[in-house]
């Protein structure tokens, strides 16, 4: 059963985030993780097909994001947290881990999709501060 | 309802000799519902001959523009009913997040592009951010929606009883999608055209013109007819055709459309291209 129709804003972030080789993610305005490209597949070591949307919660269980400590980062803190609440482009440094348990050091950039009608979600970019 | 075409043509008015069947001037549909409420989807120079033809009852007109650029609004200056003190223009449009819409339409009505301004017009003139809802105009129910299209762009669909008219002239639902594959959440338009009785769509490029065009906010000819097979509409027109296509070359363009629409699965008589003056009644006994 198809979901309901995305905001265009969202259809046509979605179409950039496919077709570019930088790993990255889209976000709706709830925080839901409704799609991520090829690339970030490689570093979490899952395909989206293969998880479907996953809420923050679930989200942050399966990959993190872990400060330098290796704590979670709490969710306030994280860069897209920040994007949505406050409607800012927000750069971030931490470690995230694939399925297969692998730790990434990364920059993250979280950008929220502001529109006419307000926030609509927001698209998230990340940079390997090392290859793995 | 009824529907007929004032205009077709995309980007630019094309007159001349070679234009003559399919017409050219731009983007403009009437629509007349069964309470006698009158309607036109955008006002390209198609609205101008629209203009000349209404009478007196016809006092009050909404205007459904889907957009800013020229060929959508470039007739609005030469509407006979605006230049009329007892006529009512309610116009509607897109939101953007600059100015209002009355706003950014007086940047056309205005010095130096016009001789006269808003404030100026003889007529009764109000102007409305289209609703996130659908509203209600006459005996029709009105739904817009953005679409894919360079700046704030709007579809509309147009419902009386049970049938309807979907009307997205300028739309490039394609760009970095999959029309065929991609989940119907991610298509642009989906939403608001799936089923439709009949749905006018851009259809602007041939196959040879569109790899030189993406992003340009138009729909190849055959993205068009993907598109409106997806949705599962009963009726295709093909619209917003290209200044530089000739009637002669449409002919021959809406040939390959109909053996493409039929390696689709859709039938001959659900697919046809728009013709300045056409007129469609749309219902399930007629259309």
């Amino acid at each position: 059963m198809a979901e309901e129709q995305r905001p265009v804003e969202l259809i046509l972030a979605r179409s950039l985030i496919a077709n570019i080789t930088t790993p990255g993610f889209l976000v709706d305005e709830e925080g839901i993780v409704v799609f991520f490209n090829d690339a970030a597949s490689v570093l979490l070591g899952v395909r989206f097909e293969e998880v479907g949307r996953m809420g923050p919660e679930r989200w942050a269980t399966e990959f993190g994001p872990f400060d330098e400590a290796g704590e979670r980062v709490p969710p306030e803190k994280v860069a897209l947290t920040i994007a949505l609440r406050e409607g800012r482009p927000t750069t971030a440094h931490y470690r995230i881990q694939s399925m297969k348990g692998v730790r990434h050091e990364i920059e993250a950039a979280a950008v929220p999709i502001l529109t006419v009608q307000g926030t609509r979600g927001a698209m998230v970019f990340f940079w390997l501060e090392e290859e793995p | 309802m009824r529907v007929k075409v004032w205009g077709a043509r995309g980007s630019v008015p094309s007159p001349g000799p070679e234009t003559v069947r399919y017409g050219g001037n731009t983007s403009c549909v009437e629509i007349t519902l069964s309470d006698g409420t009158a309607l036109a989807l955008d006002a390209g120079t198609g609205i101008r001959s629209m203009g000349l033809t209404l009478g007196e009852n016809d006092s009050r007109i909404n205007i459904l523009l889907t957009h800013l650029h020229m060929d959508h609004i470039q007739g609005l200056m030469f509407f006979a009913p605006a230049f009329n003190p007892t006529s009512e223009i309610v116009i509607w449009g897109p939101e953007a997040p600059d100015a209002s819409l009355r706003d950014r339409i007086a940047r056309y009505i205005s010095a130096p592009l016009s001789p006269v301004e808003v404030r100026e017009l003889p007529c009764h003139v109000s102007f409305n951010e289209a609703p996130h809802t659908e509203w209600q105009i006459g005996s029709a129910t009105i739904r817009a929606a953005s679409v894919a299209h360079r700046g704030p762009t709007l579809g509309y669909r147009v419902t009386e009883g049970d049938v309807s008219l979907c009307y997205i002239p300028d739309h490039e639902p394609a760009l970095g999608a999959d029309l065929e594959r991609d989940d119907p959440e991610w298509i642009s338009g989906y939403e608001l055209a799936q089923g439709a009785t009949v749905l006018m769509h851009d259809g602007q490029y041939t196959s040879a013109e569109y790899p030189s065009r993406i992003g340009w906010g138009h729909s190849e000819l055959f993205d068009a007819l993907a598109f409106a097979r997806r949705v599962d509409t009963e009726r295709l027109v093909v619209f917003h055709h290209d200044p530089l296509h000739s009637d002669d070359f449409l002919d021959a363009l809406q040939g390959s459309a109909m053996d493409r629409w039929a390696e689709l699965g859709g039938e001959p008589t659900q697919l046809e291209f728009a013709a300045e003056r056409r007129e469609l009644v749309v219902d399930r006994e007629r259309s």
